[in-house]
């Protein structure tokens, strides 16, 4: 097995058991911690993918930025065990068999699909997330969504400031 | 290209009204003159006179369907702020900002009746849902608006998050965002079998689509959204963003219901079944009038969705049909919800008394709503039912719509009944002689429309 092969299981053992923390620990500050194991685990992904920029945008933006909001947002609503929502029983049984389900799907789906047996990932071969390969792309093929993403993030600004101003 | 470009320049351009003109009513003028403009230019593109062409990369293909349908959209839109331009300048100071948000919604729409790829069409969905969070949440001090908002917002993001697994697994399958080459690409292998990434992407692109629409069973948040947004935006998101969430679903998966296999008709069954029958049931129990309209939209999206289930030329014509009488319908009975103080059913006691003019309009947008002859809206529900039998083997989807629609009778013809036969002194406000004068066109409109539905299909051909 090369280090590149070790370094991939070991980062998807990572993600993947942090995911599941994310799910299962009690305290929803440990969530969000966990969480940002998982970006951490998946940047990983992207170097081992030769996609610098998208593993830095990755770290700066979700597990930077976002994180630190979701972080700010627990602490402010001081959540406890007290003001959790009760959930119904078959609530919760609806949720696992339609997820259980869902599971079903995608693990026969990756176990019998044409398009990925046989194939691993262009581990430090691909180039098309560097930088420069990225930027071009974005102001060749696709200007037109990059420039009509404005129109979104305006929408949401306008929305933020009207929602966020007093009457 | 054309609605895109404009509406994304008026929009900015009605946002900074508000800093010259402090007078709100002067607002309304400015937004009804952009949405003409808009009208104006949409139709020039249409019919080849003024487009400003720019190359998209295939991203965007503007065909005459979309082209048209994009101007029923923008026309409604038009007549909701004509006819209720007073509401939206009495629900909140920002009046400049929310016909902004307005003009971002119809840029939205018009990329929507243009995609071409998933990825435009997650740019436009993204495009329209946003700005309808906020106006959602419009009534800043009512805590029903606030929760609608806050409950909207949570709901359709995670609804966006499923439509993006959807896509990213088609773009794992095929390299490729675009919709042809999606459908027609044989497997790696060189045989030509359904591939199992792109058929469970379509998959989640099926349920995020089905919520965007508010079918069964993803329609929960419908009623308690539209019944806490203020009235006016909730005659908007339940008429004219579900039509263009619905042309975006049906051109989506125009060329690929092969891909699913026979039990894609099955799952649409299933799904137009189940909407029909939790939006009419439900309907049935309601006693507050918008919370019925609210599940009524729901059944109204089980009888659009048979134009996904047949998926043919009658189908095409038939969606343009109802989007047109179901937001004339809906935009006018809307349009007199609001000037009645209480929206209980008692509310609406004794109106024929007091307002016949309102109380007479109102009756027949419930009778088009209920698809009743000589209405446009029983055309519409003709048509949809019609291409079902078109499209052969379903007789049994096409009576129990039928039935649904009897049921759908009842609860429109409690309101009627309500202001006709009823005693009472409900506490209404009576309008402006223009509110007036809209009101009784649209309603001949409607029955125009009922008399002669080939006055709109014949524009999409010529």
């Amino acid at each position: 097995m090369s280090t590149i092969q070790i370094l991939f299981f070991f980062l998807s053992v990572l993600a993947i058991f942090s995911a599941i923390m994310v799910l299962i620990s009690k305290n929803p500050v440990h969530s969000v911690l966990w969480l940002i194991a998982v970006f951490f685990a998946i940047s990983g992904h992207y170097i081992l993918l030769n996609a610098q920029f998208l593993a830095i945008v990755n770290l700066i933006v979700y597990a930077g930025a976002i994180m630190v909001l979701f972080l700010f947002v627990i602490m402010l609503m001081n959540l406890n065990a007290d003001s959790e929502p009760r959930k119904h029983q078959w609530m919760k049984i609806a949720g696992v068999i339609s997820g259980g389900c869902f599971l079903m799907v995608l693990i026969s789906l990756v176990r019998q699909t044409v398009e990925i047996t046989g194939k691993t990932a262009l581990v430090k071969e691909g180039n098309i997330g560097l930088i420069k390969n990225l930027g071009k792309v974005l102001f060749s093929d696709f200007v037109v969504p990059f420039e009509i993403s404005s129109v979104l993030f305006l929408s949401a600004m306008v929305g933020a400031v009207v929602i966020g101003k007093k009457d | 290209m054309n609605a895109i470009i404009f509406s994304a320049v008026l929009g900015v351009l009605l946002m900074f009204s508000g800093i010259f003109f402090s007078k709100k009513s002067t607002i309304t003028v400015i937004a009804v003159v952009s949405l003409l403009i808009l009208f104006i230019v949409n139709i020039a593109e249409n019919y080849g006179l003024f487009a400003i062409t720019v190359d998209t990369k295939n991203l965007l293909s503007f065909s005459r369907f979309g082209l048209f349908f994009n101007s029923i959209l923008i026309a409604a839109t038009l007549i909701f702020v004509l006819l209720s331009g007073k509401e939206i300048e009495n629900t909140s100071v920002n009046t400049a900002e929310y016909y902004a948000l307005i003009m971002f919604v119809l840029c939205g729409i018009s990329i929507l009746t243009a995609f071409n790829g998933l990825l435009m069409l997650f740019l436009g969905i993204e495009i329209m849902s946003i700005p309808l969070y906020i106006l959602t949440g419009a009534d800043k001090r009512n805590l029903k608006s606030n929760e609608a908002a806050l409950k909207y917002f949570l709901m359709g993001s995670f609804s966006t998050g499923i439509m993006l697994m959807g896509i990213a697994l088609v773009y794992g399958a095929t390299g490729s965002f675009d919709l042809v080459s999606v459908m027609n690409k044989p497997g790696s292998a060189g045989v030509e079998i359904p591939s199992f990434l792109k058929s469970a992407g379509y998959i989640l692109l099926f349920a995020a689509m089905c919520f965007k629409v508010s079918a069964a069973p993803f329609h929960f948040w419908t009623p308690d959204v539209y019944d806490g947004a203020p009235s006016v935006f909730t005659s908007f998101m339940a008429t004219i963003v579900k039509a263009a969430g619905f042309f975006a679903f049906i051109h989506l998966f125009e060329s690929n219901a092969a891909l699913l296999g026979p039990s894609w008709k099955i799952l649409v069954s299933f799904v137009t079944v189940a909407t029909l029958l939790a939006g009419n049931i439900t309907a049935v129990f309601q006693q507050s009038i918008k919370r019925m309209l609210a599940y009524s939209s729901i059944a109204q999206a089980g009888f659009m969705l048979l134009a996904l289930f047949s998926n043919n030329d009658l189908a095409r014509e038939g969606i343009i049909l109802y989007a047109v009488a179901y937001c004339m319908a809906t935009i006018g009975f809307f349009a007199v919800l609001i000037k009645v103080k209480d929206y209980t059913f008692e509310g609406f006691n004794g109106l024929a008394k007091k307002e016949p003019l309102l109380a007479f309009s109102a009756t027949i947008f419930l009778l088009s709503l209920a698809g009743i002859p000589l209405t446009a809206g029983f055309f519409a529900k003709y048509y949809m039912l019609a291409s079902v039998i078109k499209s052969g083997g379903a007789l049994w989807l096409v009576i129990t719509a039928v039935l649904f629609a009897a049921v759908s009778v009842y609860y429109y013809f409690k309101v009627i009944q309500a202001m006709y036969f009823k005693e009472g002194n409900p506490e209404v406000n009576a309008g402006s002689a223009m509110y007036r004068t809209l009101l009784v066109l649209l309603a001949a409109a409607i029955v125009l429309v009922g008399a002669l539905p080939s006055i709109v299909l014949n524009w999409f051909y010529f």
